[in-house]
Formats: structure tokens, sequence, C-alpha cells
């Protein structure tokens, strides 16, 4: 019989995970939230679970207690996560796990320890893994957090111990606002995650955002395929990815691959994931996190390394020995993921909900487009603004960026604004270009008006004149005077002849 | 004639796109050929048209606009995902507004008047006519030759002092012209 795998989300990565399922000969099985019942996933599974989830405030993918009930009522043998969600919730790899079902993931108990940065940080160390200077520990007071600044000295960044996404996180330039920064961060922290702990540490002033991708199997074998570079980010979520990074020398991948193959096999870590550093201008890296769960930008490193990462996650979880050794991971040329998200770029990224009247993607052999969405689909404010990825390989970074800006031309979406502008705004840029950005570019550099150009400009005068001279043609032609033949001809014809 | 002239005459296809950051078009929509933007023609393809959705080709590549709002003559244009903010006048209200011809050194300049004296034999364009520069007005004749005088400017002909068969003597006034140049 089919092995039946649930999906615990939506959108793209449900898509994504179907795929892989369907390639693997397993039934692939999705929830159907009220939120947005005609989600494009539903159409790709091949059995439907109606979440009734129109009266609770939670969509089904944060409930884990129904997710797991009808996982049983439904005879699911695995629940694929996805990333977001429960995705990094202990709790609920831990139901699933004393129900029976196969979580595709790590054991709950190396997503809760990996979760609390203290405890990540101090098996880093005894990994051997470089830190940014700061706090061993948790501090709770903002007397100690003011002893610390003065150690490692200012500016300094005051973390929450649970945190992610940004929130429960402020950078203090000095100590006369460390207290009130410390108060409100914990707040925040307190109310996201329910635990008021904060680290501190060293700022730096232009860091980088490199992250290794690592598969590790029940049977101790672990791996790494190369690493990412993230540092196009905004509020810390990222915006454009890409694999590898321009900004490592071949000795530098090697000691950060190294390193993080060795952290994962000390914390016998299996599944897919990812080890996170913070790379200093001149050179030097921290160990930042690790995140226990796919991730969204994984399809870069799919591109570059040929590996089928959601695949392995499904095999790993059924106990497979990874059978892919470190020497046969080979880089192939360069990738580069956007994210389509329905912001608009030209106003503070402000999410944008409703419908996409009709979306258009760019075709090639060597783009991955990764979608939630399709003509007629509506944005709802109950989720996440990423409706879809473009992915571009390319055989180097210079003819990559190329393929992609030229791919992101391609694409077209009426109804919304989204942050692909604001992408080809950032593949133009020389900061980019060079590879010299860092996590603060859209910050300190980025301005709307880059999202500017000159022939756009002239073809949107053209096409406002159009739009306005048809109605006043018709106008002007309802005179006694006028000849009546001063229809728009020009744009009938060229109609016409198309 | 043997010369091509971009604006055809009609100049109530002739159109002032100005964005809010000052940066202003003229775009002449003629019936059959191609638009004219600045005085320079371009090679645009107009290659649909749904509602509030236009999308062009040209230099190879597609343009969407997507009309996001209209009020009145303001209007914002979404060109590849990005919005861009205009405001809308037809030739004859740029004029009236005072936009364009306001300077009367201008004006002067681009009047015609009569260069020698003579009679008007004929007058190949009407008041509110659209004229390139190096376009024949009217003939003149003088001396039993006849003599075409053309325009000075790229412009709008706003009075004809003349008629045909009227003789003028040098220096008359014969026609005022907007130039749409500035």
């Amino acid at each position: 019989m089919k092995k039946r795998l649930l999906i615990a989300n939506r959108s793209e990565i449900a898509i994504r995970i179907i795929r892989s399922a369907h390639k693997l000969g397993m039934l692939a099985v999705v929830f159907q939230s009220d939120k947005e019942p005609d989600a494009l996933y539903l159409k790709y599974a091949d059995e439907i679970i109606p979440a009734r989830d129109a009266t609770t405030e939670k969509p089904i993918f944060l409930d884990a207690e129904r997710i797991v009930n009808l996982a049983l009522e439904h005879n699911i043998d695995l629940i694929h996560p996805g990333y977001g969600f429960l995705s990094e919730n202990p709790d609920f790899a831990a139901l699933c796990t004393e129900n029976g079902i196969n979580f595709i993931g790590p054991s709950a108990t190396l997503i809760r320890e990996m979760g609390l940065k203290t405890v990540a940080k101090s098996m880093a160390i005894e990994a051997g893994l470089p830190l940014v200077p700061g706090s061993d520990g948790a501090i709770n007071d903002a007397e100690a957090a003011k002893v610390y600044a003065e150690k490692i000295g200012y500016p300094v960044l005051l973390k929450a111990s649970a945190g992610g996404g940004g929130r429960g996180m402020r950078i203090v330039e000095k100590p006369e606002t460390i207290e009130r920064h410390f108060k409100s961060a914990s707040d925040e922290a307190l109310a996201a995650f329910d635990n008021g702990d904060m680290f501190i540490e060293k700022y730096l002033q232009n860091p980088k955002h490199i992250e290794f991708q690592i598969l590790g199997d029940k049977h101790g074998n672990v791996i790494h395929l190369g690493e990412r570079e993230c540092s196009l980010q905004r509020k810390h979520q990222k915006l454009l990815e890409e694999a590898p990074s321009a900004s490592l020398t071949p000795e530098m991948r090697k000691d950060m691959g190294d390193m993080a193959v060795r952290f994962a096999k000390k914390i016998g870590y299996f599944s897919a994931g990812t080890i996170e550093y913070i790379l200093d201008e001149d050179g030097s890296f921290y160990f930042m996190e690790m995140n226990t769960r796919i991730q969204v930008e994984h399809p870069v490193t799919e591109m570059v390394s040929g590996v089928d990462l959601v695949d392995w996650q499904i095999r790993i979880a059924l106990g497979e020995v990874l059978t892919l050794k470190q020497e046969d991971i080979k880089l192939n040329g360069w990738a580069i993921e956007c994210r389509v998200n329905t912001e608009d770029p030209q106003n503070r990224f402000s999410p944008q909900t409703g419908f996409i009247d009709k979306i258009h993607f760019p075709h090639s052999n060597d783009i991955r487009i990764e979608s939630g969405v399709q003509s007629g689909s509506v944005v709802t404010p109950y989720f996440d603004s990423m409706i879809a990825k473009i992915i571009v390989h390319g055989s180097n970074r210079q003819e990559t960026i190329e393929k992609t800006l030229a791919a992101l031309y391609e694409f077209s979406l009426i109804g919304l604004k989204t942050t692909v502008p604001f992408c080809r705004a950032v593949l133009q840029h020389p900061e980019f270009v060079d590879a010299t950005y860092t996590t603060r570019w859209v910050d300190q550099v980025y301005t709307p008006e880059m999202l500017e150009n000159a022939d756009d400009e002239m073809i949107g005068a053209l096409a406002a004149t159009i739009m306005y001279a048809s109605e006043y043609l018709q106008l002007s032609s309802d005179l006694p005077s006028y000849k009546n033949d001063s229809l728009n001809v020009w744009v009938l014809n060229k109609r016409l002849n198309y | 004639m043997g010369t091509s002239y971009i604006y055809k005459r009609d100049a109530s296809r002739l159109f002032i796109a100005l964005r809010d950051n000052g940066k202003r078009y003229k775009i002449y929509i003629p019936k059959e050929s191609e638009p004219v933007i600045d005085g320079e023609e371009y090679d645009i393809d107009f290659v649909e048209q749904e509602d509030f959705h236009y999308a062009f080709d040209w230099k190879g590549k597609r343009f969407h606009c997507e009309l996001v709002s209209r009020d009145q003559n303001k209007a914002v244009v979404k060109v590849n995902g990005v919005e861009y903010k205009f405001s809308l006048e037809s030739l004859f209200s740029y004029i009236r507004h005072g936009m364009i011809g306001k300077d009367d050194k201008s004006i002067d300049e681009n009047n015609i008047t009569s260069p020698m004296p003579g009679k008007i034999v004929d007058i190949f364009l009407a008041e509110g006519d659209l004229v390139n520069e190096g376009e024949p007005i009217l003939s003149l004749e003088a001396m039993k030759m006849q003599n075409e005088i053309t325009a000075t400017c790229n412009g709008v002909i706003r009075k004809i002092h003349v008629v045909q068969g009227q003789s003028v003597m040098k220096d008359d006034l014969m026609v005022e012209v907007t130039s749409i140049d500035v």
C-alpha cells in the first residue's frame, strides 16, 4: 500500500513537497483551509482534508493537536511541516512521534535544543565553532546587559533567546539607551515566544549572512551541500538568495563547511538543516544558529548541487542511509532565487492583498518556478506575502545575474504589486554586482527611486496618454464640428496586426 | 510633398504627460503610424489591450502597463511592476493654461511674416493644425515666382491673418504659430 504523506503547510512549499511525495511513490494529502479554500496547491494533492478553521483565528497549519488528530483519522504515515508554521515547533514533532506518525525533520529534542539559542551556542562552542563575542548565556536584566556591553564594546545587539524573524531584537548604540531597549525587546519576546530571555552580543557593522546546507541521516552520516548567501534582507526577512557566495574563498568554504558538518555530527543531527554564519568584512565568521527545517531558499542549493533536498528529507525520515558522500557533492555554476512577495517596494514594502488578475512566469530550462498562485488567485491577509519564487541557474555569477534580470523582465503580474522590481534593482546595483552587499543594504542603500527606469517611465507616459486620449478623442468626436473618424486607429491597427 | 512629416496636422492627437517628478513628455498619437514622443517617432508595438491593462513591445522587451488609478486628468500607471504618476493635458488645454507659448518673444520668433511684397497663392494649413518645422504653410507669389513659406518650428497654427488671393506688404504678419518645441 502506498504511504500517505500529509503536508502541514500551504502554497508553493506544499506543491514542492507533493512533487517529492509523488516521486517517491506516496500519496500526498493536504489541508484545505477555510482561509483560502481555492488555493492552488489543492489541485496537486491526491487527497484533501477539510480543515474547518473558518471560525478560529488560528489557521489549521498552526493547530498541532488538530493536525495530529486529523492525521490519525486519515491514516497518515508521515507529516511534512514545510517551513514556518509548526516546522520548528518541538512539541508538534513530539506529538507526531507519540502518535506513531513519522515527523519529517529532526527529533523533537534536536528542534528544542536548536530553538533555544543559548543551548545551541553552548553546543557550538563544544564543537569548536566561533561565536560572536557576547554573553555566554541568557541575561535577564538590563543591568547585566550593561555590564556585558561595556566588556564587548558598543554597538551591541540584544536578541531574544527564543526569537526569530527579527522579533525581540534591538541594536544599542550607546549606554544611555540600553535599559529602554532591553525592556522593550524583552517584552516583545515574552509576548511573541512566551520567553523573555535575552542575549547580548557584538554588533557587526557590515555583516553578510552565509548559511550552509546540511543533510544527515539517522545513522550518523552528515554532509554539507555548500553555502548560500542570504545577505539581502529586510527586517531579517530574506528577499533574494544566491548559491554559492562570492564572498568565500575555497579555504573559507572548506572551513565553514567542515565546521557545519562537525557541529551536526556532534549533536547527532539528522534530516535537512542549515547552519547560519555571520561573516564580517575582515573574513572572520561566527556561528549564528541552526535551522532545523527545509528553508525557503533551498532551491538555489538544489540547482547548484543537483541534489533533491526534499526527497532526501523524506527518505531520511524513513530511515534510509544517506548514500551521498561529501566527495560526491560537486557544485556546478551559480543560482539566484528571487522571492515574489505581494509587497509594495515603492511604499515601504507594505503588504498587498487582493486578486491576482493575471500572472505570467518566465520559462526556460535554466529557470525554476515555485509558485503557490495562478491567474485568478486571491492573496489574503491571513498568510505570508510570499506567493512564488523565481530561481535561475547559470554557469557563473555574472551570467546568472543577467539571466535572472531577463527572467524578471519577463515576469508580469496584473493586479498587485510585488517585490520583483525590487529584485531587478538589486541585480543591477553595483554593490550586488561586485558582491559587497551586506545585510544592511535595504536599510542603508536602497531607495524606491532605484526601481524606476527611463524606458519604463516613457512607456508609462505613452500608456497614460493613450488611455486619456481615447476618452478625449471620443468626447471631441461628439462635438458637431468634429469629424467622426477619431477613434484611436493606431491602437486598433496595432492590435489587428499583431 | 517629398518629405514625410511626423506631425500629421491633427493637433487634438498631441498630449502632454507630466510626471510628478517634473519630467514632461509630448506625445503625439497619429492615426496610422507610430507614436511620436518628444518629436521622435518610436517603433513601439501595441500588443495587448484589456480594460486597464496595456502591453507594448519595444527594444525586444515586453512592457506591461496597468492603470492603477485615474482621477480626472491624473493617472497612475504601473509599468513592469513600478508605479508612475502623470497628469495629462491635451495640447490645447496646455496652451490655454499658459504652459506653452507664454514667452512673447518665442511667439514673435515663430510667427510668419511676409519676407517681400506679394500675393497669397495658396494656404495649405488651417487654424488649429499642427505644423512641422520646414513644412510649407502657404505659397506667396512675388516677382512671378511662387515661394513656399515654411514653418520655423514644430508648432500649432494659432491664427491665420491672410486669405487666398490677398496681397501683402513686406513684414506683414501672415500666420501666428505657437511652438511646441519648448
